[in-house]
């Protein structure tokens, strides 16, 4: 069977309407949404209706719980000032441009969904917040998908997509039996091949280009699949302008470069959530 | 490059905008000793970018504005070296009043002139003409600018804004330059030319500034077409930190400094 995984559509619904149609041709037969359904983009509610409309299983991302639960920002969240106040403004725009069942809907989202060896989040299984970048710390990575239970974990936030194998699963921890003697025990667990992957952005990519990307993964060859959608972005580009967002939106989703800059620290931890 | 062999007295220069006119001036001030030389750059108003570099690089250089045109040429009058900046965005005939009242000086007049536009006006302002590659249209360049100073710029969002500038975010720039502080206490002069591989990042020779905003100069200057400066001015805005981030920088900065010294 095959499913779709896509994430951080952000309010850019002419890139939601263009993957779900693209996912229909792959015969898709089930989607998944990691969340950031929300935020920076033009249509915030639109976006919310479309997938409750289609009862896609999604899960809570950074942006859905903010417009929940107020900005409770880790430093992660901004790298620069710049980035702070263009997500304060565009936080305050959402909060005044979203319905109040739209919310509703954001606060019941689960933040992590299982699905037989699957699992799907938005950041971390840790936080949504959490930014699981390829280069973090190989023992991290692990961690984080045994904490799940699955082989394969599914997220988004980084904007990025990619597949990581982690064919290495041997976690060592040394553990202290007892402090008046300082003797650490070895203890050792050997896991099966683990995959994380990151399914990338729909309406909001940070690949260079402004085209959708989201994954296929096929279970029963196993294969994993980058889909990189071309779409008409001028429309949202269009849109942000006229609804009130800083033009600066429009230029930056155009040449592909995200509304923000994001955190790249593969070895900060996010305090968010812990 | 020299000047002329017998040395003028009075070097009037003028050209597109990053062709290289305080550069050329730079260079003939450090090949060109002189007891006083004046620096004069008439319409640099409240953002004077130019002649903060040339003071912090020749501190001897007396640098003149504008209402100081009497105190110029009375230097002059006592032997004084002048130099004469005229911007691009002025009209060639507003420092024409200043250079007849300095006619009876040695007076060179170099235009710096982009390839190809032989039949412009600088061909008949100048004495000299040199020509430089400008890799961008002349038409319809509008400048926008500001001062900056009292501000502190978040030095991930310096980054942020330069590379929105420069890649055509708020227009089509073809040149944009500016002096800015950083929360560390230094200043930097950052310079781009379009079609020029990269920016120039120079460090100013200025004690680091640890105490509060800063009163030096800072500012920026932009030149370009469709410009958008509501937009500039607010990126900028969004940019600078708050006294309590200053004041939590400054504290840490010179605890290390204490540290380390």
């Amino acid at each position: 069977m095959k499913i779709a995984v896509m994430s951080c559509i952000h309010g850019n619904y002419e890139a939601l309407e263009t993957v779900l149609r693209d996912i229909e041709q792959q015969k898709a037969e089930k989607i998944f949404c990691l969340g950031d359904l929300v935020g920076y983009g033009p249509f915030p509610s639109n976006v919310v209706e479309m997938i409750r409309s289609l009862d896609i299983p999604t899960v809570q991302g950074c942006w859905d719980e903010d417009i929940v639960e107020g900005l409770n920002s880790c430093e992660c969240s901004y790298p620069s000032v710049l980035a702070e106040q263009r997500g304060k403004f565009v936080h305050e725009w959402t909060n005044q441009h979203i319905y109040d069942e739209t919310r509703e809907y954001l606060a019941e989202l689960p933040k992590t969904l299982l699905d037989g060896n699957l699992a799907f989040v938005h950041g971390s299984p840790q936080s949504q917040h959490e930014y699981l970048l390829p280069e973090l710390n190989g023992f991290i990575a692990l961690e984080r998908v045994l904490s799940t239970g699955a082989d394969i974990l599914f997220c988004g936030h980084t904007h990025i997509p990619y597949v990581r194998s982690l064919d290495q699963g041997q976690l060592q921890v040394r553990v202290m039996t007892g402090v008046e003697t300082l003797n650490a025990e070895s203890r050792s667990f050997n896991t099966d091949l683990k995959r994380i992957v990151n399914v990338g952005s729909v309406g909001e990519p940070r690949h260079g280009r402004p085209n959708a990307t989201y994954v296929i993964y096929d279970t029963d060859s196993d294969q994993i699949t980058m889909r990189e959608v071309e779409y008409d972005y001028q429309k949202t580009c269009a849109a942000i302008i006229e609804r009130g967002l800083p033009a600066i939106f429009a230029w930056r989703l155009a040449k592909g470069m995200e509304y923000a800059e994001r955190a790249d620290d593969a070895s900060h931890l996010c305090e968010r959530g812990v | 490059m020299p000047l002329n062999q017998i040395s003028p007295q009075i070097i009037a220069i003028t050209g597109a905008p990053g062709i290289g006119k305080t550069s050329l001036i730079r260079r003939s001030i450090q090949e060109n000793p002189s007891e006083k030389i004046l620096y004069f750059s008439p319409g640099a108003g409240t953002v004077p970018i130019d002649s903060t570099q040339i003071q912090i690089e020749f501190p001897d250089v007396q640098i003149l504005t504008e209402g100081q045109e009497l105190e110029l040429i009375e230097y002059v009058e006592q032997g004084a070296i002048a130099y004469i900046e005229l911007g691009f965005h002025l009209d060639l005939s507003s420092g024409e009043n200043l250079l007849q009242a300095l006619s009876e000086y040695r007076t060179e007049r170099i235009a710096i002139v982009p390839k190809g536009l032989e039949d412009s006006e600088w061909y008949r302002w100048a004495t000299e003409v040199r020509t430089a590659e400008c890799n961008f249209d002349l038409d319809q360049i509008q400048m926008w600018r500001s001062p900056c100073t009292g501000q502190m710029f978040d030095p991930n969002s310096l980054n942020v804004i330069w590379y929105e500038l420069t890649q055509g975010a708020y227009g089509e720039v073809c040149r944009c330059k500016g002096i800015f502080d950083l929360p560390d206490g230094r200043t930097f002069y950052v310079d781009y030319v379009s079609g020029d591989p990269d920016s120039l990042y120079l460090p100013l020779k200025l004690p680091r500034w640890l105490d509060g905003r800063p009163t030096r100069f800072s500012g920026i200057e932009v030149m370009g077409r469709n410009l958008d400066g509501k937009a500039i001015a607010q990126s900028i805005t969004d940019s600078c930190l708050s006294d309590e981030v200053i004041s939590q920088y400054q504290q840490q900065i010179k605890q290390s400094l204490l540290v380390s010294a």
